[in-house]
């Protein structure tokens, strides 16, 4: 006997919406990744994307009507983001679950991507989340500040404090200057 | 931008390293069915149903349908998941007898000897309720242990009563009365992210000392002194896993049995010798020996859990479910097999009546935040821990037997896992963590009487 799951209406939302499986299956890598840079570990980046495209999936039309999912699914991200913070949820990670394992040729690649995340934790939320928007998602000031629900002028303050501090944060002038490829 | 953001930009996409899974529109799914639960009760546990808890307690795996009634699918109780069945042929898969010359046998002459922490008869500290703690919760021990890595020596050897369990860089021995840790040798997972305990068989406490590549590696460690007895080197099919959660786990009779890509392989710890092979058509991420020895279930792919008769050699049965992500942390009990599967918050423990996901109900909310949930089988009932709930269940039925909430410290959570239930003394131990007080250790638990059937 085999089985397999299929989606069925859920109470009181809709069946699966149209499109939805073709932007998951088209933007999960990159939101993950951003996910990843928020949070630092795949399985907080997991459930921030999964708990932003659960927030969409009853408003999928609306949002596509709007041309606005990405933008949409980022802004839940970022404030999901912003609450765990606020609950502390991020002092909590476990230290039995590796993020990755090292193999001998990536050891560059490992050092590289602690690096950043290192970097990335001396940063408050505020401003690590401003830089995954707009230097990681590629979204313009205007956006970004939509997606946090603050000024144009707020985001540029936070995306020049974070600048600043990643200045100063072993290895990352090298690898923001080439040290490492991928 | 200016220059030094174009050089962020562009440090961060290359950098940013690719996913190693995609989400699915099935996560999205489960995610939707838990919020849709909770909204409805705000119960993170099954509800139990009255007047089935007298189901007996058989070796087999009875056909465990009512089980399916008792605990609530996760998926079919928010009306969004619900199994689809489909025949297909059994095929047989006769196992394969190595010969001894198939497996080499060294004992480790370059191994790290133990130490001894403490031979104190007296606790290093006193045991200490645990603030809020359910069950009866006394931390025994301060330290720091890797997530399910708790195990008890087994009934009737040498090692009644004791405790192993993994912390970073080490192997130690625990007293079960102390708390201390009594020996302990160096040891380091060679797949630190997966969840992979100790495994006690006799009077050696067997690990996995490689895992990559095609490179397996058994270590054995005398139970009691922690000094090396041996090493099996264990041929593989092809590559091991690259999710490998519970690949190693031991027979009624002693044997140990441990996933080796594509096959199982069957080593007799007193010869350390493999002594048989049952191939698998596909990489092994878990596996599990039925109470009585005579199945043995695997794991394998997004996934597929498959049943092998051991006296027979032949498979029996083959289901599965379409998850996304790989099955692991298996373990068989007498009414079918429990495991997990996703991570983080979407990681849920699963059972399986009669080793058949077409069945398969769900009985546990994922964790998050890094924290595993493994279901354990000891002491006669299945316990499920994490972040949320502690349980024990029903292992012939999959019936919640008794729950209790673990509690928060200062809105974080605190974690329970790895229960284990020490032969002999019949104490209950698992596994803490509380981030937020920087507590961390072994913990004694008086579960509900209702845990005991």
């Amino acid at each position: 006997m085999l089985a397999s799951v299929e989606v069925l209406p859920v109470d009181g939302h809709p069946s699966e919406p149209d499109g939805f499986r073709d932007f998951v299956e088209a933007r999960s890598s990159a939101l993950l990744r951003s996910g990843w840079l928020l949070t630092g570990d795949w399985p907080s980046a997991e459930d921030l994307v999964q708990t932003a495209l659960a927030a969409a999936w009853p408003r999928w039309a609306t949002l596509t009507r709007q041309d606005a999912p990405e933008l949409y699914v980022r802004k839940i991200m970022v404030n999901t983001f912003l609450r765990w913070r606020q609950r502390r949820w991020t002092g909590e990670i476990a230290t039995g679950r590796l993020p990755e394992h090292a193999y001998a040729d990536v050891f560059a690649q490992i050092d590289a991507r602690q690096a950043l995340i290192a970097a990335l934790d001396r940063l408050p939320a505020r401003q690590r989340a401003v830089v995954v928007l707009r230097y990681f998602a590629d979204q313009t000031e205007a956006q970004t500040a939509a997606a946090m629900g603050c000024s144009v002028g707020a985001v540029k303050s936070h995306a020049s404090k974070a600048l600043a501090r990643l200045r100063d944060a072993p290895g990352l002038a090298e690898l923001m200057t080439g040290g490492v490829a991928s | 931008m200016n220059t030094e953001e174009r050089q962020l930009a562009e440090m961060l996409h290359r950098v940013t390293p690719e996913p190693p899974r995609r989400v699915t529109v099935e996560d999205v799914a489960f995610r939707l069915v838990g919020e849709a639960g909770q909204a409805r009760g705000g119960d993170r546990e099954p509800r139990l149903r009255r007047g089935l808890g007298s189901l007996g307690r058989g070796r087999g795996w009875a056909p465990a349908l009512a089980a399916a009634a008792v605990v609530v699918v996760a998926g079919a109780s928010a009306g969004i998941a619900t199994a689809m069945s489909s025949r297909h042929g059994h095929t047989t898969s006769p196992g394969d007898v190595m010969t001894p010359s198939s497996a080499s046998v060294s004992t480790p002459a370059t191994s790290a000897a133990p130490s001894q922490p403490s031979t104190s008869t007296e606790p290093t500290w006193p045991p200490e309720p645990i603030a809020s703690g359910m069950w009866g919760a006394e931390l025994i021990n301060r330290q720091s242990f890797t997530q399910a890595s708790l195990a008890a020596g087994t009934a009737g050897g040498s090692l009644y009563g004791s405790l192993y369990a993994f912390a970073p860089g080490y192997l130690d021995r625990i007293n079960p009365v102390t708390g201390n840790v009594v020996t302990q040798v160096s040891y380091t997972s060679p797949i630190p992210g997966f969840p992979n305990r100790p495994v006690v068989t006799g009077n050696t406490v067997w690990v996995l000392s490689s895992y990559s590549g095609s490179s397996v590696v058994l270590t054995g460690y005398n139970g009691k002194t922690l000094a090396p007895a041996g090493t099996v080197t264990v041929p593989v099919s092809g590559q091991v896993s690259s999710a490998p959660q519970g690949v190693l786990a031991s027979g009624q009779d002693g044997d140990l049995y441990v996933a080796a890509g594509s096959a199982v392989a069957v080593v007799n710890p007193q010869t350390h010798q493999v002594i048989k092979r049952i191939t698998i058509p596909g990489q092994v991420n878990s596996l599990a020996i039925a109470p009585g020895g005579e199945k043995l279930a695997v794991a394998i792919g997004a996934f597929r859990l498959i049943a092998y008769e051991l006296v027979t050699d032949t498979q029996i049965s083959s289901s599965s479910l379409n998850s996304g992500g790989p099955g692991g942390n298996l373990i068989a009990t007498s009414g079918g097999i429990w495991g997990t599967v996703g991570v983080g918050m979407t990681e849920r423990v699963w059972f399986a009546p009669n080793a058949n996901l077409s069945n398969v109900v769900m009985v546990s909310q994922g964790v998050g935040a890094g924290l595993d949930s493994v279901p354990t089988f000891s002491g006669g009932a299945v316990w499920i821990g994490g972040s949320q709930r502690l349980a024990c269940a029903d292992p012939a039925t999959g019936q919640v037997l008794a729950s209790t909430a673990i509690p928060t410290d200062k809105g974080i959570v605190e974690y329970f896992g790895s229960v284990t239930v020490a032969s002999g003394s019949g104490r209950t131990y698992a596994l803490y963590q509380n981030q937020a007080a920087q507590q961390f250790g072994v913990a004694t638990l008086t579960p509900s009487g209702a845990c005991w059937g």
